[in-house]
């Protein structure tokens, strides 16, 4: 089990995440990608030493500034029978058939063509995404902290 | 014969290298894995972890990826001080991210069961220092 798909499963429940600078925030999981990088909803955050807290809305916090994730003990269960059901609806050789189709037809280069394209767009909008949600998300978390200290 | 068991270019050229110096066996089994921190024979068993801050858990190991985050499932940090025995703080699942980890430790489990931690005493570990 790979601990990104944990805490995917997790979206909707309560977690505590420790930053590696020790602050640490309560709240619902909203959404997380590949990087680690975490939405929060309904946040408590608590500062290094437990002595002050800050009560937001929602926050978002860049993954690489995580220590560790607390997440409630019924998600293991879950993420479980997440990846039973998805093994149990993906038959082996579907994926096959769907090629084979595509090259048979006389239009089969067209969407072909257009297939590449698409995945071209994905590529490059996933680089762009890459760049910008480094910054963006730094500044929103260091932003969302300053907020609430003021 | 070794060279049976080198599929690419590469781990051929390897071996002809190592055959030169004398090795018999490479086990290319474990050294495609070599991207990954090679946790997959501790899955499932109670592992100890120290991590950068000098923390010390211990839990079940139920995954892990190639940046060696790591879920430990019913974990407990174990609390070291020189005036009194070992506190055991329960924790639950936890996903500690690998940047955070310094050690990853079977734990003997026979050996565990027989130490006493309420008479242990132990100066608490320092955090890492980058």
């Amino acid at each position: 089990m790979l601990p990104l798909s944990l805490l995917k499963s997790a979206q909707g429940h309560p977690m505590l995440v420790e930053l590696k600078n020790g602050e640490t925030y309560n709240g619902h999981l909203v959404n997380c990608d590949t990087w680690m990088n975490i939405h929060l909803r309904e946040v408590i955050c608590t500062s290094k030493d437990g002595d002050r807290f800050w009560r937001m809305p929602e926050c978002y916090i860049r993954g690489n500034t995580i220590k560790y994730l607390r997440v409630p003990d019924e998600v293991i269960d879950k993420v479980q029978e997440e990846t039973k059901s998805r093994s149990d609806r993906k038959p082996p050789g579907v994926g096959r058939g769907r090629g084979r189709g595509r090259e048979d037809g006389p239009g089969g280069r067209q969407p072909k063509g257009i297939g590449r394209g698409l995945d071209d767009g994905g590529a490059k909008g996933m680089g762009g995404g890459r760049g910008r949600g480094g910054s963006g998300g730094k500044a929103g978390g260091s932003r969302g902290a300053g907020r609430g200290r003021g | 014969m070794l060279h049976l068991f080198a599929r690419t270019q590469k781990q051929k050229k390897l071996v002809h290298n190592l055959s030169c110096r004398g090795v018999s066996h490479i086990d290319f089994g474990s050294l495609k894995m070599s991207g990954g921190p090679g946790l997959e024979s501790l899955v499932d068993q109670t592992i100890s972890v120290i991590t950068n801050d000098g923390r010390n858990i211990v839990g079940v190991l139920k995954g892990f990826d190639q940046a060696t985050n790591i879920i430990l499932d019913e974990s407990h940090e174990r609390v070291y001080s020189t005036k009194e025995g070992v506190q055991q703080l329960v924790l639950g699942l936890y996903i500690i991210r690998g940047d955070n980890i310094s050690v990853v430790g079977e734990l003997d489990e026979d050996l565990d069961a027989h130490l006493d931690l309420s008479k242990l005493r132990a100066h608490p570990l320092k955090p890492v220092i980058h």
